[in-house]
């Protein structure tokens, strides 16, 4: 993967904007932002300052109308559906706040899409050592006994902790989290937060995390602030 | 082909598409079960045809035609042809016949009469039957008989004319004894065949030719048709044909109108009952349509994960797929379990009475043949068909953008 001094992350002036009607409402005004292997920063904004605008973009789910965007030293500014996806699948993990598990796999099935979908044919030659690496994941967030159960028999912090293994069991280079905690209780929210972020530092993910809580933000090793479209780093974090 | 078990995971769960299986399956049985029948009606048909009339029929030349007007010559030609394995002489000859019996042939003003074709054969065994001393014997079509109302021992007078070149024919009796009732599995020819042996025949014929047909069989499953060619030309170089007589015809010749109407009929029905088939796999449209919609969000957050538009329609299409497999393999199951148990079936439908009447019919009971090629044909068609019609759910599930796929909206 990347060293430490070459971004995996590299966003210049993203600029993004949604018409209402007849008119535009202008998210992101010329937003700049790296992240480097292993960082780990917190997104912060009110709600509908356009974290999750950023996150989508970044996460190469949505492109943006203007501005560069680097993801592992390759450009990304614009790609097609199918190799946005496939960069995806390579490069990037998402947690989202409402777990986002398909209901009908089970927790190790859950985990192992990714690899299903990164794979592609390889995948019947590599499916033992995948296999392996889901379970040993999902082993690291606690739920080695809770293989073979769906979504609907896990509680929200088991699910998040699935969506956590999810995320990670394909190494990405970038992590993506929008609110990560914000359905669970503060307990089991922590938990799950320690979880994502040291298995995250583990593998040497950079990590962008949007959230509201100034406590979690300042946990993180660096602190940005959405204001009006606008990115401000807050050093003092 | 990694997403197979998300697809089954998935679509396991679902009743809507196990319904889409079930209507698969009803239309692919009831078609496996037409198809059974008519291929076994046109087998047997095919079998009591060529048993009876032989897989190539010769007519020989008439002698003011030329015809040597014996047997051996045809015998000597035609077997010189590669693929012929038996070559027969037959005499047929048309007769009038009592109901029962000769009682009532003496009073032409009867009703009772019937019009019998007598089929002189060489191979009848003459030995075994006990009436060889006295009367020559006779072996009665078994509806013939039985509408006639005569039995194994009686005397049965048959009266028919002599052509006389030149002049107007006379009229001429011959008595046989009835030995026993055949049964041929063709309703038709069991009503008015009666088979005796050639040479007692002839004294009613008063023919310059001993025979009227000759029969050929041909060599294991060579198609009989294919030696007509052979055969006509043969025919006609040893002096026993002409080229503006048809001389040699095949069983599908002498079935004629028949034979054709039951494949025009069959091809009818395959058509007919396919198009049930395909509208069954038709609603697959709609009940992907309804799951790719009430699985929008899902459909997001695989391609969030790293699915490609491409790899979106082939989880539909592996879907649409896994539906018509289920539905094919369902159908062919319960299709040859149909056609296993049709007699039984005959009778409850009917009440306890057959409802194919052997009289309209032409069998007494259902054949069935089951043609694997067919059922191939079959299978392969509605597969197609479904993995098709899941194409239209599947694009448009692919087609949506992840963000919009995954919003609550």
């Amino acid at each position: 993967m990347n060293d430490s001094t070459t971004p995996v992350l590299d966003a210049r002036g993203l600029e993004k904007s949604f018409r209402m009607g007849a008119s535009s409402l202008h998210v992101l005004r010329g937003v700049d932002l790296s992240l480097h292997p292993g960082e780990v920063c917190a997104l912060r904004g009110t709600s509908g300052s356009g974290k999750s605008t950023l996150l989508h973009l970044l996460g190469l789910l949505d492109t943006a109308d203007s501005g560069s965007l680097h993801l592992a030293d390759k450009n990304c500014t614009k790609l097609s559906r199918t190799a946005a996806a496939r960069r995806r699948a390579q490069q990037v993990g998402f947690v989202f706040q409402q777990f986002q598990l398909l209901p009908e796999l089970d927790a190790l099935q859950n985990v192992l899409m990714p690899r299903r979908l990164a794979c592609g044919w390889s995948w019947w030659s590599r499916r033992g050592s995948e296999y392996a690496r889901a379970k040993e994941i999902l082993a690291k967030v606690g739920l080695s006994e809770r293989l073979s159960h769906r979504p609907s028999q896990l509680s929200g912090g088991e699910q998040q902790r699935v969506a956590v293994a999810r995320a990670l069991v394909s190494k990405p280079a970038l992590l993506l989290a929008d609110e990560p905690t914000g359905n669970l209780d503060s307990h089991t929210g922590d938990e799950v937060l320690d979880l994502l972020l040291g298995l995250a530092r583990e593998q040497g993910a950079a990590v962008l995390l949007a959230t509201h809580s100034r406590a979690l933000a300042a946990a993180c090793d660096r602190e940005l602030l959405l204001v009006e479209g606008k990115l401000e780093e807050l050093t003092d974090a | 082909m990694s997403l197979l078990h998300y697809a089954w995971s998935f679509a396991r769960r679902r009743a809507l598409l196990a319904l889409s299986a079930v209507a698969i399956a009803l239309g692919v049985a009831v078609l496996f079960t037409v198809l059974a029948v008519l291929n076994g009606f046109l087998a047997e048909f095919e079998g009591t045809m060529r048993s009876f009339a032989g897989d190539l029929t010769v007519r020989p030349l008439p002698i003011s035609w030329g015809g040597p007007g014996e047997f051996q010559p045809y015998v000597d030609s035609i077997e010189s042809v590669p693929g012929v394995a038996k070559v027969e002489a037959r005499l047929n000859w048309f007769g009038l016949v009592g109901r029962r019996g000769s009682r009532s042939l003496s009073d032409p003003r009867s009703s009772d009469l019937n019009g019998l074709l007598l089929v002189g054969v060489d191979d009848f065994d003459w030995a075994d039957d006990p009436s060889s001393a006295s009367l020559p014997p006779l072996r009665l079509g078994k509806t013939a008989a039985k509408r006639l109302g005569v039995n194994a021992g009686d005397t049965l007078e048959v009266v028919s004319f002599q052509p006389r070149p030149g002049r107007a024919p006379i009229p001429a009796r011959l008595s046989f004894s009835v030995t026993e009732s055949f049964s041929s599995g063709q309703h038709d020819q069991d009503l008015d065949r009666a088979l005796v042996p050639r040479t007692a025949l002839l004294p009613l014929t008063n023919l310059d030719t001993p025979f009227t047909e000759i029969i050929i069989r041909v060599q294991g499953e060579i198609d009989p048709e294919s030696l007509v060619p052979a055969l006509s030309a043969q025919l006609e170089k040893d002096g026993l044909a002409e080229s503006s007589w048809q001389s040699v015809q095949s069983w599908r010749d002498n079935a004629g109108n028949f034979l054709r109407a039951v494949e025009n009929q069959k091809g009818m029905l395959v058509m007919m009952f396919f198009f049930i088939v395909l509208v069954a796999a038709f609603q697959l449209v709609a009940t992907l349509t309804l799951i790719v919609t009430e699985k929008k969000r899902d459909i997001g957050v695989l391609g969030a994960l790293g699915a490609t538009p491409g790899r979106i329609i082939r989880f539909w299409v592996l879907m649409g797929s896994i539906v018509s497999f289920i539905g094919v393999s369902l159908g062919i199951g319960l299709g040859y379990l149909l056609t296993s148990n049709l007699e039984s079936l005959e009778l409850i439908m009917g009440g306890g009475e057959k409802i194919f009447l052997p009289e309209i019919y032409q069998f007494e009971e259902i054949p069935i043949l089951i043609d694997p090629s067919a059922i191939a044909l079959l299978a392969g068609a509605t597969m197609a068909a479904g993995i098709l019609f899941s194409m239209i759910p599947a694009w448009r599930a692919a087609r949506r953008p992840v963000l919009q796929a995954m919003s609550r909206r």
